[in-house]
């Protein structure tokens, strides 16, 4: 007996199951892919940043530092105190206005610092993307987050006080320690109004850690010196908080999606080898060698597994980089490369093979031990003794006896049974989360109202080349006075600097009648921004700019500054944008910077009607009627937890298609004797359908609790999202029961065909066959 | 009183029970039967014989409603079953005909008392009401005492006549014996035999499909022979009993 022998063997096997080698190639593919993807999205989330972060040599924090209260030779000396590894600085800063468009950007705020080339500096060594490193008065190089503009090499920015900057260069750092460079001799002309320290600490893993390093090193200064300390902590959480959204998604969805993978893969394959006893029997009888055979059925079923995993690995990798497209939008990246991980095809081309030769190896190690005469005996010998006593019990219960037949059939084969309810249990635990999930974003996005809206879009933000008819005043005016206007509500958008932070943010004002009312506005902890000097945000700029609610920030625009303080914590929000109010505005500027109107109109007012009286008053604005909308991460999230769900939903049915097929092969004579005595095949098919509707049901009453735990453990943990518990509480009576219905909904789902086949089988050919 | 083809004859005011026409089968190429004509009459016991391959089983399977004609037409108790659904024939074979097998075809997760039942269940009688007439049946064919026993440990014998009980469960019009003492021991098998005879003798219609010569001459009371699909000869027997 040689090697061809078994291979031939093998290739008979595949080829005699084909259903079977397609259902283990199925499961495989779909497991791999959820697996690849969700391991992409985790691993893309912190690895990219640390990589770069060190190249770099990053700094642990960057310090702002008054001038008037800390002198140069003072912080110099700060770089030598016990804990500090190595630092950078000082350097000069200043906050520069530009008041027009300038290379691809909107007007506004430019933090500059003075830095000689950082190429070899100890700290924060900021890499040049394009040009080169500023070298002489009256030359910038400017910080960009993403790809280098090489054709504005050369171009000028010119500040609103005249002075004119050559960009010779573009840089980035992971530090993010400023928006643009120039040297220490241009920046001693501007007038700096900060001093910048770029620290290394040797304790800095914790926010702890480096408040005390930094208390250490400034340890002497005077009080209030430090006008801003930014942590690399924060920028690390900064750096995946598009991906934070999803994290706690993929990761539950891809746990799930390993654990089915290996039920199912795990059921499948031993039921292949359990259902090939007879065939191991006789090939042993022809002189096949215990490990051949065990050799014969680890090549059966690794044949479709090779395939699925090969097919996954592609799939996964091909569709893991729109999803980290869309999960890293908006994030710097610096130098940091967002792709998925190299080692992650290796990890499943290797990984899930293993998997699926460990289940098989299970089975066919029985196979191994039996003799020749026990495995054909096993293959069709009576089975006896198993699960005997409920099948006798249910035999006499008043439900119909196709019924009662269906539900004492599992109990022949427990275990096979406990991995399928296994696989229909994590089912209904992805089902129920996605539920929960899509109810607790539903309840989140309620619009204020049920009344229509019509947002009108200035003409600058919605860039239409027609000059505006009416001020910002009378465009308000004309919006209150059309018929059907209930209340108007103005928002205004500048970007405004942050004293001691590089980053420019996005400050929406609200004015008009009710800012509160606004539909994007929804503050779930402290009270909205309406008072003079108030802010509100989202959890993601909190998050992101360590800061909390009462907290005070400074806001510069156009050289004036005011300091404002935190009041509310909005459901959500961009990471680098805040509300506040038209008073507060006006403390930094007198221009409104209108970008748009959102109008409520009174119920049954024709809003086309509204719509046209507008652009009849003033062509150059846009209205539109606004439907209710949900946000960009909301919907991502949601396309994420319905393809994880549609996945898992579809390999746990697999998995019910799978057992089926074993059971009605292994039960094809009493099929054909129950059809030869009378029973109809409406009766089979309920009798089938019966046999894994009710592992259905116990799966449900498992499934439910899991997965509303699961789902309060996710939202907990989005961290761009500030849910409530009401929010968080969406299970309701109607709800639970229809979810209780997804269990059996997969079981149904996955039993139809067997159940249909088992309805046709020819009972002649059955009956005379054995 | 009739003359079949042989010049054999037979009463002709019994009810026709079984009434095959013309009926052809065929298997890809191949032909099961071949322009079959039968007719079978109440209380009548008929035994089909021929050499392997010959299409005695697949007539059998037509007369069950179990496998359908290429052409030709079978009626049983009347009915024409080429006019029937799969429903349809499930409904005829349960109301009509009762099955035994070479190989007893038992369940082997119910116990003797409850593979009896089952017949009777699936029609929608009671648990209860279903067992009382299986114990019956089980006592007049002499295995009451192992109505708790699971088929995988009664005896050859044991286990035929357990499925004998549930193939007269429906009380039906048609007994069909598929080789019913091919898997039994001599002893075993004559019980059987012995058994069919008594069925046949209160009346009870046989189709018995055998190789047996023994089991047609002493159950049947005319023997039909295929071969190569067609019914080849008919003559009536002399019972032995």
């Amino acid at each position: 007996m040689n090697g061809g022998a078994v291979w031939r063997a093998s290739r008979g096997a595949v080829k005699r199951r084909r259903v079977q080698t397609i259902v283990i190639g199925l499961v495989v593919f779909c497991s791999t892919a959820t697996v690849l993807l969700a391991l992409a999205v985790i691993s893309a989330a912190r690895a990219p940043f640390d990589t770069a972060f060190e190249a770099e040599h990053g700094a642990h924090v960057t310090a702002g530092f008054d001038p008037a209260r800390a002198s140069a030779e003072q912080l110099a000396a700060t770089a030598h105190r016990p804990g500090v590894e190595a630092a950078a600085g000082p350097f000069d800063q200043t906050v520069v206005t530009i008041p027009t468009d300038w290379i691809g950007h909107a007007p506004g705020p430019l933090t500059l610092t003075g830095r000689p080339d950082p190429a070899a500096a100890p700290v924060d060594r900021v890499t040049v993307l394009a040009g080169r490193w500023a070298t002489a008065p009256g030359e910038v190089v400017v910080a960009t987050p993403g790809g280098a503009a090489e054709r504005f090499l050369g171009s000028s920015i010119i500040t609103n006080t005249g002075l004119k900057l050559t960009v010779v260069g573009f840089a980035t750092d992971m530090s993010q320690s400023s928006g643009g460079w120039v040297t220490p001799e241009q920046m001693a002309a501007l007038h700096p109004t900060a001093r910048q320290m770029l620290y290394r600490f040797t304790d800095a893993d914790t926010e702890q850690q480096l408040t005390a390093s930094l208390g250490a090193a400034t340890e002497g200064l005077p009080q209030d010196a430090v006008a801003s300390a930014q942590s690399y902590l924060v920028l690390k959480q900064a750096f995946s908080a598009g991906a934070d959204a999803y994290l706690p998604l993929m990761t539950v969805f891809g746990v799930l999606g390993l654990i089915v993978a290996a039920l199912i893969v795990g059921n499948v394959v031993s039921g292949a080898v359990v259902s090939g006893y007879r065939h191991i029997g006789v090939l042993k009888s022809i002189g096949f060698t215990p490990r051949q055979v065990v050799t014969v059925y680890l090549t059966m079923v690794s044949v479709p597994a090779v395939v699925g995993t090969v097919l996954g690995t592609a799939a996964g990798w091909v569709a893991a980089y729109p999803i980290l497209e869309t999960a890293f939008t908006g994030i710097s990246t610096g130098t940091a490369v967002i792709e998925p991980a190299g080692w992650l095809p290796v990890a499943t081309l290797l990984g899930v093979p293993l998997l699926v030769a460990l289940a098989a190896l299970v089975p066919a190690s029985r196979a191994h031990r039996f003799s020749a005469a026990q495995a054909i005996s096993a293959g069709s010998a009576p089975r006896t003794g198993r699960g005997l006593k409920v099948q006798r019990w249910l035999s006499g219960t008043r439900l119909p006896r196709a019924v009662s037949l269906g539900l004492g059939q599992p109990f022949a084969r427990p275990a096979r049974t406990a991995l399928t309810m296994a696989a229909i249990t994590l089912g209904v635990v992805t089902v129920t989360v996605t539920t929960g999930v899509t109810g607790t974003l539903a309840k989140s996005f309620v619009p204020p109202d049920r009344n229509t809206h019509i947002d009108v879009l200035t003409a600058k933000f919605a860039e239409k080349k027609i000059e505006p008819r009416l001020t910002p005043e009378q465009t308000e005016a004309m919006l209150h006075a059309t018929p059907g206007a209930e209340r108007v509500s103005v928002r205004g958008l500048v970007r405004v600097g942050l004293v001691g932070q590089p980053q420019l943010v996005f400050a929406n004002f609200y004015g008009g009648d009710d800012m509160v009312d606004h539909q994007r506005l929804r503050v779930v902890e402290g009270r909205p921004a309406t008072g003079l000097g108030e802010i509100e945000a989202g959890p993601a700029f909190l998050d992101q700019h360590g800061v909390k609610l009462g907290d005070r920030l400074t806001l510069v625009l156009d050289g004036r500054q005011t300091t404002v303080t935190i009041v509310g914590k909005e459901l959500q929000g961009n990471a680098n944008a805040i509300s506040s109010n038209a008073a507060t505005r006006a403390l930094l500027t007198p221009d409104p910077h209108v970008v748009e109107y959102d109008v409520r109109l009174a119920q049954g007012t024709d809003a086309a009607a509204y719509q046209k009286a507008i652009t009849d008053a003033d062509p150059s604005l846009t209205p539109s009627i606004v439907a209710p909308s949900t946000e960009g991460s909301v919907v991502a999230i949601q396309s994420f937890s319905t393809t994880f769900t549609v996945l898992l939903s579809v390999v746990a049915a697999l998995g019910v298609f799978n057992t089926l097929l074993l059971t009605i092969r292994e039960r094809r004579r009493d099929l054909g004797m129950l059809k030869a005595i009378g029973m109809t095949p409406r009766q089979v098919v309920a009798m089938t359908i019966t046999s894994v509707a009710w592992q259905g049901v116990l799966s449900g009453i498992i499934g439910i609790p899991l997965g509303i735990l699961t789902h309060r453990l996710i939202i907990e943990h989005v961290r761009i999202i500030a849910f409530t518990e009401g929010m968080i509480d969406v299970w309701g009576a109607p709800l639970l029961a229809a979810l209780a219905l997804a269990g059996v909904a997969i079981a149904v789902l996955g039993a139809l065909v067997p159940a249909r086949s088992a309805a046709r089988l020819p009972i002649a050919e059955v009956l005379h066959n054995e | 009183m009739s003359n079949d083809h042989d010049g054999t004859t037979r009463p002709d005011d019994a009810q026709v029970v079984v009434e095959l026409s013309g009926v052809h089968k065929e298997f890809g190429d191949a032909k099961a039967l071949d322009g079959v004509d039968l007719r079978i009459r109440a209380g009548e016991a008929v035994a089909v014989m021929g050499p392997s391959g010959c299409g005695k089983s697949t007539l059998l399977n037509m007369v069950a409603g179990l496998d359908r004609p290429t052409s030709g037409t079978v009626r049983v108790q009347g009915q024409d079953l080429g006019q029937l659904n799969e429903s349809g024939l499930a409904l005829f074979r349960r109301r009509h005909v009762g099955m035994i097998f070479q190989f007893f075809n038992l369940i082997d997760d119910l116990p003797a008392l409850d593979n009896v039942a089952l017949a009777a269940q699936l029609t929608g009688t009671s648990a209860k009401q279903a067992r009382r007439r299986a114990l019956e049946l089980l006592d007049e064919l002499g295995v009451a005492h192992r109505k708790d026993v699971y088929p995988a440990t009664l005896s050859g014998g044991e286990r035929q006549r357990v499925a004998v009980a549930r193939a007269l469960m429906n009380r039906p019009a048609l007994l069909l014996a598929d080789e019913p003492t091919g898997a039994l021991d001599s002893r075993s098998g004559e019980q059987v035999m012995d058994l069919l005879i008594d069925l046949n003798q209160i009346g009870q219609t046989l189709l018995i499909v055998t190789h047996d010569p023994n089991l047609a001459t002493r159950c049947a009371s005319r023997l039909v022979e295929v071969a190569d699909g067609r019914v080849a000869r008919e003559r009536m027997l002399e019972t032995q009993s």
